[in-house]
């Protein structure tokens, strides 16, 4: 009885803090000036907004007594999704990140700091 | 448990939103696709919690099969993207 | 209460499904065509889901996520990437 308690809470507070970064990914996916400064938005809403929440379910499927026995399955099917969101939402976001790099498909053009072309030139001495 | 939920229901909508006008408005083709990528994920996370919410337990596993083929549309794209760099 | 969210939501989903559908029609760039193409499947799976038919969505989303832009990201890697 307690512990189905404390699943649920924790999974709600799970849900909602996913909630809150999802919003935050969202808004910085539609402020920020290019390309490569997007990738941090998108990769903050794949982490923050999606694994969080996924495991918050799960929780909360656990902590829930009228769902039967199919409460272990959601719980089970919740846990790999969250996983699989967690190394599939980084490799999609490196590859294509370094297609976009070597293809010259995005705009640069609010540089700070190229350290890739540094090393690069630095080699090419 | 249910009510509080479903108040939490509204926010996954705004940011879903906020996403897709990303997809309208991006400049080139990796904008919209990191952006769909994006979208993908939520929406992933937002079945799960929603066949939590209606109580059906069976609806659970289309959020593995989104998940899975989202990624599969990156790669496709990428791939697309480094071909035209080697000058087919 | 379950209902007016179901309804509130597929509301959204096929107001956006409608302006995406519309967008990949116009569109010349051909990429960008089944990036939007993408996203309308992605929003039908959602109304699909809503209407309590999962296996529906199991079948739509390989279909309209996976295998549509494969094949036509082969084709239009073959041929022009500008419609005229």
């Amino acid at each position: 009885m307690l512990w189905e308690t404390v699943c649920s809470v924790v999974g709600l507070i799970l849900v909602a803090v996913g909630a809150f970064c999802d919003i935050a990914a969202a808004i910085g996916i539609n402020r920020f000036p290019n390309f490569f400064v997007r990738l941090h938005a998108a990769t903050v809403g794949a982490i923050g907004g999606a694994v969080v929440p996924t495991f918050g379910a799960g929780l909360i499927a656990l902590g829930s007594p009228e769902l039967g026995n199919y409460r272990f399955f959601v719980a089970g099917v919740s846990f790999t999704t969250g996983l699989m969101i967690m190394i599939l939402g980084q490799a999609g976001a490196h590859a294509l990140a370094r297609a976009t790099l070597k293809a010259k498909a995005a705009p640069l053009e609010p540089c700070v700091h190229n350290a890739l072309r540094e090393r690069e030139e630095v080699r090419g001495e | 448990m249910s009510l509080a939920l479903s108040c939490l229901i509204p926010l996954y909508i705004v940011a879903i939103v906020l996403y897709a006008v990303r997809v309208l408005k991006g400049p080139t083709v990796s904008d919209r696709v990191l952006a769909v990528d994006a979208l993908g994920f939520d929406l992933a996370a937002f079945l799960t919690i929603l066949s939590v919410l209606f109580r059906a337990p069976i609806m659970v596993t289309t959020a593995l099969v989104l998940a899975l083929w989202i990624y599969a549309l990156d790669i496709y794209v990428a791939k697309y993207l480094e071909s035209k760099e080697m000058g087919d | 209460m379950i209902d007016l969210i179901a309804a509130l939501l597929m509301a959204v989903a096929a107001v956006t499904s409608i302006v995406f559908t519309y967008l990949a029609v116009v569109e010349k760039n051909l990429v960008q065509a089944v990036v939007f193409s993408a996203v309308q499947s992605t929003m039908y799976a959602l109304i699909y889901f809503l209407l309590m038919a999962p296996d529906i969505v199991l079948v739509y989303l390989p279909v309209g996520v996976g295998i549509y832009p494969a094949i036509v990201l082969l084709l239009i890697k073959k041929t022009d990437k500008v419609d005229e």
